[in-house]
């Protein structure tokens, strides 16, 4: 079900993009609301293509509802303050850590805040969300019986 | 790969003095050390593809992280940030989520396939999942297509980053960059380009870092610098600087969703000796790109307030600023450790193109026409070797053909790949017939789009790439094939793949 929602999200994400760029080529180049598909777009795509690599076919998402949510934001809201927000930076404006406030969202915000949300979720999750010791010892026997079976098969060819 | 293309525009000023030399022979000395340890270690095929799945976290990281950034970081970067401002940071904002968005997306997966399958390359990877020899063929060709240029442009820029440490000249640059690349590519396979990235790395993370340190120390602090060019010419800190939002944020998208399907870093997965470490990998390997990426924000906002105070000279042209900044102004030791970590950043892509495209020719195309290859090594090592030289004469040779063929080598497999492998491995509906569309798609849309640009037969509105137009067609094609395909897809998996996509 998780899966299914992702892939409705990521595909609505890209036709969005889509749109967009389709909009560039219109006469006159592209509109004000081709930006905003792409500011609205993007996070969705990426947040939807995490969602289907981290959730597993039994299991919902667990405690990563949070911090997918939050990234998604993130990046939706830093897009859309840098495009909503008055411009006119100038001498006079006052700096936020040293840059313009839009400027300071973007950099602070898209760029710095999800390595201190998203790094630290997939390490914490990792044992439950992600990958278990049990988990590759499945892999590994599976493994092991594909190549007995194509082992015998090889075997069975060579008698005959 | 825009990054490298970017490079070859710069006409590098001579830095061949004795602080610059002794670096740049210590940098090469060392390099060969390693290359020497590495090869007498390779013994197999899959220790010359995948380092025998033997590597340790903290070397996959910093090797992740030297083959993730070019010279462009170094170089073409801070450059860019010094012409249009902070619209050249979308390129690489992306990194705050591409490494986790990798690690969810891709490396479990990828590790586990190579568990279940003792899978060496990408193309063997979407074999796999698809059961389908078609679709490892076609993947091994658009990857090989994108090989092609990325080499010939990476040999291009080594001949310019060593013609200025050693004042040789272009030609020997290219020759001596490239047999050095090719001795160690060769003879210790990705082994010796791991332990080479690794100390490459570790380079560039080194001369980011006191770059960084040294340009807020000129600048008088970040701030000061922000108010120099606020008083001059404040777009250059607006949210996109000069260029459009949706030039911006078209770098966003490329450079972020693109990164799932860049061969030399997702090759990396296959290689971690114990999957569970994968647990650390995305945070020690963004931690990492942010120390790379210092040098590219804070040169090119401090070069630009310190022209724009007076304190530097104009320049000539916009990639100048990490040069002239490093010969004016840094001391020369400063400087000579950057030009060697420039040297690094493309030897070390360089190492891991040749590698993948060897392992193409030798295993994927061959597993594509139902051949084998009877000793995988031994071939391996002759492409290398081959495909070293052709990129050598290509650049030689070739001109503005060069820039040509690396313009489209990021979007090419960025649309070739990341909905047959990213989504594909992740999503069950996916199909055969989704996959070989999509990757052909990618393949004509992104080589016929770029061709018609560079013939100047059409021009793309503000804003729009091939790169991105390719890779929004290439998942639109794969989503609407594989849906009207679905009743085949539960066919299509094997048991053990099954189990990969379900973990």
């Amino acid at each position: 079900m998780t899966r299914r929602a992702a892939i409705a999200a990521l595909f609505l994400a890209i036709i969005s993009i889509a749109l967009g760029y389709a909009s560039a080529f219109s006469k006159g180049g592209a509109p004000v609301w081709a930006a905003w598909l792409l500011a609205l777009g993007i996070p969705t795509a990426l947040g939807a293509i995490m969602i289907l690599g981290a959730v597993r076919s039994n299991r919902g998402l667990g405690r990563l509802v949070i911090p997918f949510a939050l990234v998604v934001l993130v990046l939706a809201i830093g897009f859309g303050a840098a495009l909503a927000l008055p411009g006119g930076e100038s001498a006079t404006t006052g700096l936020w850590l040293g840059l313009p406030p839009r400027a300071a969202i973007v950099i602070y915000g898209v760029g710095l805040l999800p390595i201190l949300v998203l790094p630290v979720a997939y390490a914490m999750t990792f044992e439950s969300q992600t990958l278990s010791a049990s988990d590759v010892e499945k892999v590994r026997a599976v493994a092991s019986e594909r190549r007995a079976m194509e082992s015998e098969s090889i075997n069975q060819r060579k008698a005959e | 790969m825009i990054p490298t293309v970017a490079m070859l525009q710069v006409a590098l000023p001579s830095a061949a003095q004795p602080a610059v030399i002794t670096v740049g022979v210590l940098y090469f000395a060392a390099i060969i050390a390693i290359s020497v340890w590495a090869a007498r270690r390779t013994r197999t095929a899959s220790d010359f593809f995948v380092a025998g799945k033997g590597i340790g976290l903290i070397a996959l990281t910093v090797a992740s992280v030297s083959v993730s950034v070019s010279g462009f970081a170094f170089i073409g970067g801070p450059g860019l940030i010094y012409a249009v401002g902070l619209g050249a940071m979308y390129i690489v904002l992306p990194a705050a989520v591409t490494n986790v968005m990798g690690a969810w997306v891709l490396a479990k997966r990828m590790r586990l396939l190579a568990e279940a399958r003792s899978l060496i390359t990408i193309p063997d990877a979407i074999g796999a999942r698809y059961r389908s020899r078609a679709a490892q063929g076609l993947s091994a060709i658009a990857i090989l297509v994108g090989i092609v240029g990325y080499m010939a442009t990476n040999a291009l820029a080594m001949g310019v980053v060593i013609n200025a440490i050693f004042g040789v000249g272009l030609g020997w640059g290219i020759w001596i960059g490239m047999g050095i690349t090719l001795a160690y590519s060769a003879s210790g396979g990705i082994l010796a380009g791991i332990y080479n990235d690794v100390f490459q790395g570790t380079l560039m993370a080194i001369a980011s870092v006191l770059v960084f340190l040294f340009v807020l120390g000129y600048g008088g602090g970040l701030g000061e610098i922000s108010r120099t060019i606020l008083a001059h010419d404040p777009t250059i800190l607006g949210p996109w600087g000069k260029l459009t939002p949706l030039a911006a944020l078209s770098f966003f998208f490329v450079f972020s969703m693109g990164s799932l399907g860049q061969p030399q870093a997702v090759h990396k997965y296959y290689m971690l000796r114990d999957p569970l470490q994968l647990k650390w990998y995305p945070l020690l390997k963004t931690l990492g790109l942010v120390l790379v990426l210092l040098l590219y924000f804070s040169v090119g906002l401090g070069v630009k307030s310190f022209v724009l105070g007076g304190r530097l000279a104009p320049l000539s042209s916009p990639d100048q600023a990490t040069p002239t900044l490093l010969l004016t102004a840094t001391p020369i030791v400063l400087a000579a450790l950057v030009f060697s970590g420039v040297a690094a950043a493309t030897m070390s892509a360089a190492n891991s193109f040749l590698n993948i495209g060897a392992a193409i020719v030798t295993h994927d195309l061959p597993i594509a026409l139902g051949r084998s290859v009877g000793n995988e090594l031994r071939w391996g090592r002759v492409m290398t070797v081959l495909i070293a030289v052709a990129a050598a004469i290509t650049a030689q040779k070739s001109g503005a053909m060069v820039a040509f063929l690396g313009i489209f080598g990021w979007g090419l497999f960025a649309s070739t790949l990341v909905p047959a492998l990213a989504v594909g491995l992740n999503w069950e509906g996916a199909t055969r017939a989704g996959a070989l569309a999509s990757i052909a798609t990618g393949l004509i849309v992104t080589v016929a789009l770029e061709t018609l640009a560079y013939w100047k037969v059409f021009r793309f509105p503000a804003g729009v790439t091939a790169s991105a137009v390719a890779m929004v067609m290439s998942f639109l094609v794969f989503f609407m094939v594989s849906w009207l395909t679905r009743a085949d897809a539960p066919n299509q998996l094997d048991p053990d793949i099954r189990l990969v996509m379900d973990i």
